[in-house]
């Protein structure tokens, strides 16, 4: 009897699920709409010759003119071109990258994979010393450790990312040439060896601000009286700390998922100073050459990182909160 | 127990907070801050002098007689550069973070207030353009457009201010439904005299605060921008140009680099100390 | 066992003289908590100066007081949970156990928390943790008895027997063990809390104000459940509270204090029936009490008592699938007090709200003088009606000094002719207060404050929405004698919102009671709290005499009784819309 209702339940709470994760999904994709059309009207009010632009390095005969003028239906209305290059782009066609005369995909793809490593390495890195930092200092409030790690937190927060870069680069790979200064590196060993460097400059500022929410969060817990209660019926103190660090980690994740959305905004900076073959850098390289195409998709792509990120973060709520979970799913 | 609640949250400022090393820390910020508001001002009379090239003087290290800073391959003073590039790189970020937190004054206690669709609608523009990082749409409008140091300043304050209205707006709606505030709708005041007179001046430690971070993330954003050859013309004196032409020499006169690098990390850390002592000052204000 | 009561016993010969004389009651000779000369300081100033006091097992022990009596802090002084900055000094024996009170380290302590002595929270919203299952909080206190009694193994399915007991005890079944707390109504959390804090078998348990939060009905049977298990489980139990009412019958000796001192200590049944110290007294009798109502309920006519001034016919209102309030009507005269009664969620703010138009009732009429008021503020004016707040806390701006909030209220009125100095004076406050901010005031005072700015527009009606259940005992009797006193002289009609009983006899001409959002009686006030013919009513006045004392004081004491009072309850709006 207990069990059918149960499971009755279980059923219809895993369609309220499904049906959250259906009306998320669908504000992103709204969302991803509103900023292609917002991308496509930019360019199309961009400065400068557009069919100058499109030709890049190619002689401009009337011919290639004409050429372009098809390719990219210059003469259409700006709703039909806006509407075709839709189409196109829900097939996976996102043009011909007019700098480097190939697909925009495959250019993407080509540097996709140095942008997602840096993004992991330095979230991972940002992840295990900024946590466990915040979390140490809101229980030693007050004391050393708390102060030493609040005053690095100021100086990552408060450093911009070049000039962090800059000093990574003089200290450590031209004073003591421990890393290489620039470039991605052949094989994964290598490759591996020239993210550490631009890694952890990211996430030096990431991880202050990573920091200082924790520290924040779980001090806020530690003084709450769930966690008076626990310790006045006896609770020893780390089992206490668990408890509080459980609470926290709400807005921990929140947190997390923040200063992901953060990453991605500085993958562009590091990878300018690194010289890193990654998303950011051919951004700077596509903005600086009016690569219209490969601007285009690179921001699609990138709004549907953080939006995807923002829907993992609500989703983890869910698992978090119970709180949550009984709103969203009744 | 608010009795108890106000003990609490007094006393954890009386261990956590302040104290002498943390008072000093303040001081020495502000100090360190009200000078550079000094620099700030009197710099633009220093742009024309700090332009003047000189063939002769090119890349003397510092330290150099009549060159305390030494100067760059041009021929520029260094010194004179840092202190010239001040005005773009402080006034710019004072008027984005100032910029992007009245709009949001404005907009975020008509959206936490009125609720309604204008609530909708603003939510739904600020998630928009909350779904794009700040540098990424700086860097391709900017880039694309060409955008001068005040257009882009323009734009800074755009993209500045959907979070600040989140914040406002998550503020203002904390306060709407206080008692003092139904006591307001009671005596049938003017919803715009219960939002401005009544309910922001109780989110102003959540204005002030924040106006000292975006303060911070501005003068960091800008000069990244500026690093990158965004916003400012080549040969103006700016910090994160200073920055991109210091790597270049950086064995002839670090200085060129070292300098404005340091600079900038100062003044954001001072304005983040400064933020961090005077938001937990106002909360303990309010709390009494 | 006896040995080292005997012990206790001996080394406390320095008690002081006090100490000794109360410890006469009949379970001295087996006293398991000692506390010698606990004081409370903060930054210099002295919270709670040296107190000494004992504790028999099985014994209540009550510490009465008003907010700032220091009456917490003692509490926390004895678990050394006091809040940061804020110092304890003295000594405490629990069974042969011997402790520094103004010890820090967190080893010291864990000698005594847990199986010696536990605290119980005030508020359960807040005392366990909202992302765990309240068995597995349960179970936490199980575990780290169980490790500290060296036996580090135990099976879960043995820990789950044992929540499973713990629950029963409290009178819960074994399926909240899989419930979050927030799955829980407010007396079900306190139970949990009180059998997770059973799980550590203390000898001593201190329930810091346990039943304040809690609704009147749910009140009595949290202090019931308590006393049971105290005597069940041969406990010491003090009992922090600051009202009188519900200790008489349970607690065996009462401390009263006030300002940090004990200004009077002894059996209960004696402190209360033959009070010696002049403030134990004026406690007393400011106390309000369901018997102040009339005796006669034939006394008043039925109807009433002054033509309507005010009609709310046929009001509902839901939020969102719940029904807050469905068809309610009810009138009131200039001169009169209609009580609104009802437990949380009764749906009494929204019928308050939906008559001041701070909230759009979906249904129904509000009618001043018989002109129809539009649904909502927009379209009404000040001076028809106005609202007292129940927090004094947030009722006024805090940017505003006290004279700018009034001016604003006198300006929004008609009548320009008075000025803020008047209107203090009107409310017994110095004029001079018009250039403070409310934080420098008391509760009390801005209370008043709050009613000087409703009054300013000169309304017709006056709502008091819980206007003085967050305020001390000694100060509610003042509030509600100058808003009798406005009421006559203002000719006002009034419709105060309360929980409160003894408030509805002391103040209401007549009273209507609400239940889950239906209105279910309406009469006098002698009729209802006298001879109410609703099972409901009837529950709700039995569960107030409970906590009254019936014990007559000397005859020029009027007031000699009391029922409970719950001065912290969470804001009514917030529970009323849930």
């Amino acid at each position: 009897m207990t069990t059918s209702i149960n499971a009755r339940a279980g059923a219809s709470s895993g369609l309220r699920l499904a049906r959250t994760i259906a009306l998320r999904v669908g504000g992103v994709l709204l969302i991803l709409l509103v900023i292609s059309f917002l991308t496509f009207t930019l360019i199309y009010l961009a400065p400068g010759d557009l069919v100058k632009n499109l030709l890049g390095n190619r002689p401009s005969t009337p011919a290639a003119i004409a050429a372009i003028e098809a390719q990219y239906r210059l003469n259409d209305p700006f709703f039909v071109r806006y509407v075709d290059w839709l189409v196109a782009a829900l097939q996976g066609d996102f043009g011909i990258s007019i700098r480097l005369q190939q697909p925009v995909t495959t250019v993407i793809a080509s540097r996709l994979g140095v942008t997602g490593s840096l993004i992991a390495f330095s979230f991972i890195l940002a992840l295990i010393t900024a946590v466990p930092l915040g979390i140490a200092s809101a229980a030693k409030a007050g004391r050393l450790i708390d102060r030493v790690s609040s005053a690095t937190a100021l100086f990552g927060l408060s450093a911009p990312s070049f000039a962090l870069a800059i000093l990574a680069i003089s200290v450590f790979a031209i004073m003591i040439p421990v890393f290489p200064a620039y470039g991605a590196g052949q094989g994964w060993l290598d490759q591996t060896w020239h993210l550490i460097l631009p890694s952890a400059v990211l996430a030096a500022g990431i991880g202050a601000i990573l920091m200082r929410m924790t520290r924040a969060a779980v001090l806020r817990e530690l003084e709450s009286d769930a966690i008076t209660f626990a310790r006045a019926r006896g609770i020893p103190e780390r089992r206490v700390q668990r408890i509080a660090l459980r609470a926290a980690l709400i807005p921990i994740v929140t947190s997390a998922g923040l200063i992901l959305t953060f990453i991605i905004g500085g993958t562009i900076i590091v990878e300018t100073v690194f010289a890193l073959p990654g998303i950011g850098q051919l951004l700077e390289e596509a903005v600086l050459f009016k690569d219209l195409p490969v601007v285009q998709a690179i921001t699609l792509l990138v709004a549907g990182s953080i939006a995807l990120i923002t829907i993992l973060v609500d989703l983890s709520y869910m698992l978090l909160d119970p709180r949550v979970r009984a709103r969203e799913l009744s | 127990m608010t009795n108890l609640t106000q003990q609490v949250t007094l006393s954890s400022r009386i261990r956590i907070g302040p104290g002498k090393h943390r008072d000093w820390v303040v001081r020495v910020s502000t100090v360190f801050l009200a000078i550079i508001a000094i620099a700030t001002l009197i710099a633009p009379f220093f742009t024309d002098l700090a332009r003047k090239q000189s063939i002769l003087d090119s890349l003397l290290p510092p330290g150099s007689p009549g060159h305390l800073l030494g100067t760059d391959e041009l021929g520029r003073d260094v010194l004179l550069l840092t202190l010239a590039g001040t005005g773009s790189a402080i006034a710019g970020p004072v008027v984005i973070a100032a910029g992007s937190m009245l709009i949001a004054i404005i907009v975020g206690t008509l959206a936490g207030y009125l609720r309604g669709p204008v609530d909708w609608a603003v939510g739904r523009i600020v998630d928009v353009l909350l779904s794009l990082p700040v540098m990424l749409v700086a860097i391709v409008v900017a880039g694309i457009f060409g955008a001068g140091y005040w257009v882009t300043v323009g734009m800074l304050v755009l993209l500045f201010c959907p979070s600040d209205i989140r914040i406002i707006r998550a503020g203002v709606t904390e306060q709407a439904p206080r008692p003092y505030v139904e006591a307001a709708q009671m005596l049938s005041l003017s919803p715009a005299r219960i939002m401005y007179r009544h309910i922001v001046p109780n989110v102003w430690p959540l204005i002030l605060t924040n106006f000292m971070l975006n303060l911070a993330i501005a003068l960091v954003t800008l000069s990244s921008l500026s690093f990158l050859g965004i916003g400012v013309a080549p040969g103006t004196p700016d910090w994160g140009r200073q920055i991109t032409d210091g790597r270049g020499i950086l064995s002839d006169n670090p200085a060129m680099l070292l300098v404005p690098a340091i600079l900038i990390v100062l003044v954001a850390m001072a304005i983040n100390v400064l933020g961090d002592y005077l938001g937990e000052r106002l909360r303990e204000r309010g709390m009494q | 066992m006896t040995e080292s009561q005997a012990a206790s016993q001996t080394t406390s010969p320095g008690l002081p003289a006090d100490t000794a004389a109360t410890g006469s009651g009949p379970n001295t000779g087996a006293a398991a908590v000692v506390v010698t000369d606990l004081s409370v300081t903060a930054s210099e100033r002295t919270l709670v100066s040296p107190l000494s006091f004992e504790v028999a097992p099985g014994e209540m022990l009550a510490i009465i007081g008003e907010s700032g009596s220091g009456k917490s802090m003692t509490a926390r002084a004895i678990t050394g949970l006091l809040p940061r900055g804020v110092h304890a000094e003295g000594s405490a024996h629990i069974d042969e156990h011997r402790y520094d009170l103004s010890s820090d380290s967190d080893s010291s302590w864990s000698e005594v928390r847990g199986h010696r002595a536990v605290l119980l929270l005030q508020d359960p919203f807040t005392s366990l943790s909202h992302v765990l299952r309240c068995g597995e909080q349960i179970a936490m206190t199980i575990e780290a008895r169980l490790r500290r009694a060296g036996r580090a193994r135990i099976s879960n399915a043995q820990i789950r027997d044992e929540v499973t007991k713990r629950l029963a005890e409290v009178h819960l079944p074994a399926r909240v063990a899989r419930q979050y707390p927030s799955e829980l109504s407010g007396g079900m959390r306190q139970r949990v809390a009180i059998a997770a804090a059973l799980a550590a078998e203390p000898r001593l348990l201190i329930a810091d104000e346990p039943t304040t939060a809690l609704d009147a009905s749910t009140q009595g049977e949290v202090l019931d459940l308590l006393r049971e298990l105290q005597v069940a489980h041969r406990m010491a139990l003090i009992l922090i509270s600051h009202d009188l009412g519900v200790i008489s019958g349970r607690a065996d000796r009462v401390i009263v204090m006030q300002h940090g001192e004990v200004v009077e200590r002894g059996e209960t049944e004696r402190v209360l029936g033959a009070p010696e110290h002049p403030y134990t007294r004026a406690l007393i009798a400011a106390n309000l009490s369901i018997s102040d109502a009339p005796r006669d309920a034939g006394q008043h006519a039925a109807g009433p008592v002054a033509p309507a001034l005010l009609e709310a016919v046929d009001i509902s209102k839901s939020f969102g699938q719940h029904q807050a309030l469905a068809h309610a009507s009810i009138s009131v005269g200039a001169g009169e007090v209609l009580a609104i009664v009802g437990e949380s969620g009764s749906g009494k703010t929204t019928l308050a709200r939906s008559i001041a138009g701070l909230d759009t009732p979906d249904t129904g009429e509000i009618r001043l003088d018989g002109r129809v008021l539009p649904a909502g503020r927009r379209g009404r004016a000040p001076g028809e009606i106005q609202v007292v707040f129940q927090d004094p806390y947030s009722t006024l701006n805090p940017a505003f000094t006290i004279g700018a909030s009034l001016e604003e209220a006198l300006r929004a009125g008609s009548d320009r002719s008075r000025t803020a100095a008047e209107l203090l004076t009107l409310v017994e406050l110095d004029p001079a207060l018009a250039s403070r901010r409310p934080s420098q005031l008391s509760g009390g005072q801005r209370q008043r404050v709050a009613i000087a700015r409703a009054i300013a527009p000169s309304p017709r009606v006056l709502i008091c929405d819980e206007s003085v259940s967050a305020l001390d005992v000694s100060v509610q009797a003042q509030i509600l004698a100058l808003l009798g006193r406005l009421r006559d002289e203002l000719d006002l009609a009034m419709l105060f919102i309360t929980h409160d009983l003894g408030v509805v006899a002391r103040i209401a001409d007549r009273v209507a009671v609400l239940r889950l959002g239906e209105l279910i009686e309406q009469g006098t006030t002698a009729e209802i709290l006298r001879a109410s013919q609703h099972p409901y009513t009837q529950q709700l006045v039995a569960a107030a005499e409970r906590d009254s004392v019936a014990r007559d004081l000397p005859t020029d004491e009027r007031s000699s009784q009391h029922s409970p009072q719950r001065p912290h309850q969470r804001p009514p709006q917030q529970e009323d819309h849930e």
